[in-house]
């Protein structure tokens, strides 16, 4: 194991490496093009990302969603179950933990906590099992099922939240108690002044951890990388492929609720219609840019934090969606450069 | 004439070499063995020739002019057709679309499958290859599927034809067959390289035999002066063969049965795949089952190991440590991105034991018991030669001291050194009182190991033999043997 990680380890980091020079080659050519100085822009950026305090929280606090749901799909992946449902399910689960902090607000925030990741875990795992169902009865793809989901959940929170929840002439819920707030990075350190970053992130930074170890050294992530890579071999090994599939899906769905603590206790204390701001695709690439390695996941989710809050930084020298494109480059030169370092080291 | 000429081919993969200064021709319309162990270099030597890797020094000759080929198309532009040992055959297209793919003939954008058609039957007829151009892929078996990868070189006017073990998935009958296609193909003045690990086959059809070891050129004979004896020392190098291991007479009851099987069907899509089958196996005893490919031995084994659970009969299993080495073991033996160690567990109940250390020590465990060549004992499974794989598969399955062991095909694509270690390992396991269930379509291998033996016809074991395989020695008596067994796979019956 030891040999293979070391000489994949290489080959990920020698191709990562190559694939972020050749984004911002091609980034540097299309900023040329579009009669914009390059050194302008990037150091516009990256002096706003890195300058301040301010800007580095916002690039945390952006990216901290991203290592969440990059983490669940990641799960999903090793699994091979193609997962495309996160925005819905991540939506589900965000809508629930707001209400459960609204209504038990009389608990103590020791017990509310958990309270909140449980019941956003479950309901987001369970719209995940809806598309595993589907997939070992029927022999659905999930690629299909998973991305029609996205519009009945989108659409059923939306009924809730208007005809139910939200607040009169707005589309969001009430305000949780301030009690709840997590606290802000800023109360502890000054430099972070005004951003919205909060502890979420180191809960970001532990879920990694604890997704690494589970996919890389349990017995379960041990017979979910085995079902991914080889359903037949495994049904002989007598693996349980379909309890795997299913257990896949309900836990990497059910992480991406996570998200909604970030957003709701970490920053504006309610759930309000469309913050994820497809946020569930980003994570697809954010995830299959580390490899589907939570610990990638980290540095991937960073990179596309600094390419969102540069854009904003960015905006009145050219247009934000450039960063779109920019991360498509990167998405695009990973997956070519890829198959010519696999070749290469064999 | 020399159809090809290898002149000084090295190619080396890092440390490895591969090939080191190959040299030899192929006389032009002849049929010419290439003969080796897993890893001696065969393939890669096919594959340079076919445009797949570029030697690193050396050159190729083709009919006498020198070529280099970047890619296999450069080589089917000369004429060159290669049939792989894995078919490459798109399952739910048919015959005629899977053949026409990459060359197809068009009038005004759209496929002339009339002129195809036509072509096709034409080779069809001429090589008697009997095959339907309106099935699919899927619902054909696999000598079939073979037949269309032969259709699809002839269709690409191949007059070089490279066959990468071609037999190893046919039985006796079909392998008949097979020659005398490869007698037509000769006839017609095309030239054949055949690589191939069975000797026998290699005295009946080859014209003049390579043997390659460690990558070299060791020895070339012409169809004269060829000696099975000579050819095999050659390929093992100075090795003895470990094939000394004998049955013992084992002492159990063996009137209970372990498994026993009474009048079993199992319906598929409308077919009885198997049909009133009757099988008992019992301790300390080999049961060998042959039949043609496809006549319910995999749906058998599924059955007996518990993954095939919708059948009528009555089964009666007294245990369920049952050890299965399948048939496909890419497909169904291994998880090929996993490494050794990660293989070895992965019928462990609890799988808790992953560290790297438990890992490591297993593994050099199971390379010293089992002779497992690798490079590093980190290695991941794909790396491994066929053989190699398999010795680990058997690892894996003898370690977990089951009662009853499932081998099908077992040394299938596996080389001499290897099918001998593990032929010694199957009978060490019968000795040792295990109950043992031996799918094959080597006779050879089935009626040396055998115990007892079946032979079985659409789903039915249609005769059983016992006696008879005391009297093996005896060369008279084997070849009556084997011509009834051969009758009895095709669904002739004998008294």
């Amino acid at each position: 194991m030891e040999f293979l990680l070391n000489k994949k380890l290489k080959a990920n980091i020698v191709s990562i490496s190559i694939s972020v020079v050749l984004t911002f080659l091609i980034t540097i050519i299309l900023l040329l093009i579009l009669g914009k100085n390059p050194v302008v822009v990037l150091g516009t950026m990256f002096g706003e990302v890195f300058g301040s305090g301010y800007g580095l929280g916002q690039t945390l606090f952006k990216a901290t969603p991203l290592i969440i749901c990059g983490c669940g799909l990641a799960i999903c992946f090793h699994a091979s179950i193609f997962n495309i449902g996160a925005e819905g399910q991540l939506n589900a689960g965000s809508f629930v933990i707001s209400l459960v902090a609204f209504y038990f607000s009389g608990l103590p925030f020791i017990l509310l906590f958990p309270l909140c990741l449980l019941s956003g875990f479950i309901v987001s795992g369970v719209f995940g099992l809806i598309p595993a169902i589907i997939k070992i009865k029927k022999g659905v793809s999930e690629v299909i099922s998973t991305i029609m989901l996205n519009f009945i959940i989108l659409a059923l929170v939306n009924y809730l939240l208007i005809d139910f929840f939200a607040v009169k002439s707005t589309v969001r819920t009430e305000k949780i108690s301030e009690s709840f707030m997590i606290p802000k990075f800023s109360e502890y350190f000054q430099m972070f002044q005004g951003s919205s970053l909060n502890l979420t992130f180191v809960f970001a930074l532990l879920l990694a951890l604890f997704t690494y170890y589970l996919i890389y050294k349990t017995s379960f992530g041990y017979k979910l990388r085995a079902v991914g890579f080889n359903e037949t071999a495994s049904k002989y090994m007598g693996i349980k492929n379909n309890k795997i599939i299913l257990l896949a899906f309900f836990i990497g769905s059910g992480i991406t609720s996570f998200v909604g603590i970030n957003f709701i206790m970490g920053y504006k204390g309610y759930y309000e219609l469309g913050f994820s701001n497809n946020l569930g695709f980003t994570a697809i690439a954010v995830a299959l840019l580390a490899k589907n390695n939570p610990i990638g996941v980290i540095f991937s989710a960073l990179l596309f934090g600094i390419l969102d809050y540069g854009g904003l930084a960015v905006n009145n020298i050219v247009p934000k969606e450039i960063m779109f494109v920019i991360q498509g480059i990167v998405i695009l030169s990973i997956l070519s450069v890829d198959k010519l370092v696999e070749k290469y080291y064999g | 004439m020399n159809a090809i000429e290898f002149k000084y081919i090295t190619k080396r993969f890092g440390d490895l070499t591969a090939n080191y200064n190959v040299s030899f021709a192929v006389r032009k319309n002849s049929v010419h063995c290439l003969i080796g162990e897993n890893g001696a270099g065969k393939s890669t030597l096919m594959k340079i020739l076919f445009g797949i890797y570029k030697p690193d020094s050396g050159i190729i000759k083709i009919n006498n002019v020198e070529k280099s080929f970047d890619s296999p198309l450069d080589a089917i532009k000369s004429n060159i057709g290669m049939l792989h040992q894995h078919f490459m055959l798109i399952e739910d297209f048919t015959i005629l679309e899977n053949v026409i793919l990459g060359s197809e003939v068009t009038i005004k954008y759209k496929i002339d499958f009339e002129w195809s058609e036509k072509t096709l039957n034409n080779f069809n007829d001429k090589y008697n290859l009997g095959l339907n151009l309106e099935q699919k892929i899927s619902e054909i078996s696999i000598s079939e599927q073979q037949k269309v990868e032969i259709l699809k070189l002839l269709y690409r006017n191949s007059e070089i034809l490279i066959f990468d073990e071609p037999t190893a998935v046919l039985s006796p009958v079909e392998v008949k067959e097979f020659y005398k296609i490869i007698e037509k193909f000769k006839d017609e003045g095309k030239t054949i390289i055949l690589i191939t690990h069975k000797l026998h086959e290699v005295k009946e059809i080859a014209d003049r035999v390579t043997v390659l070891r460690r990558g070299e050129v060791v020895y070339e004979t012409e169809k004269e002066n060829l000696d099975i004896n000579i050819l095999s020392r050659k390929i093992v190098g100075d090795v003895i063969l470990k094939n000394d291991i004998s049955k013992e007479t084992v002492m159990i009851n063996q009137e209970d049965s372990v498994i026993k099987l009474s009048n079993i069907t199992l319906r598929k899509n409308g077919h009885d795949i198997l049909n009133k089958l009757n099988l008992s196996l019992h301790n300390g005893e080999i049961y060998g089952v042959c039949g043609v490919e496809g006549n319910g031995q995999s749906e058998l084994v599924d059955l007996i190991f518990g993954l095939e659970k919708k059948f009528s009969g009555y089964l009666e299993k007294n245990t369920n440590k049952i050890s299965l080495v399948p048939d496909d073991r890419l497909k169904k033996g291994m998880i090929k991105e996993f490494t050794i160690g990660e293989n070895l567990i992965l019928k462990d109940k609890n799988k808790l034991n992953i560290t790297k250390k438990y890992l490591t020590g297993l593994t050099d465990e199971v390379i010293n018991n089992f002779d497992v060549r690798v490079p590093e004992n980190s290695v991941i499974m794909k790396l491994l030669s066929g053989g190699n794989q398999q010795k680990v598969i058997f690892a894996r399955e003898i370690e977990l001291n089951n009662d009853v062991l499932i081998f099908s095909h077992p040394t299938r694509g596996v080389d001499i050194n290897a099918t001998a270690f593990i032929h010694s390992k199957i009978i060490e396991q019968r000795n040792a009182g295990k109950a043992v269930l031996l799918i094959s379509s080597d006779l050879d291998e089935l009626l040396s190991l055998s115990d007892k033996f079946g032979v079985i016809y659409k789903g039915t074991l249609v005769k059983e033999f016992s006696s008879e395989l005391e009297n093996i020695q005896n060369e008279t008596m084997k070849n009556k043997l084997l011509e009834k067994i051969g009758k009895l796979m095709i669904g002739i019956s004998v008294e």
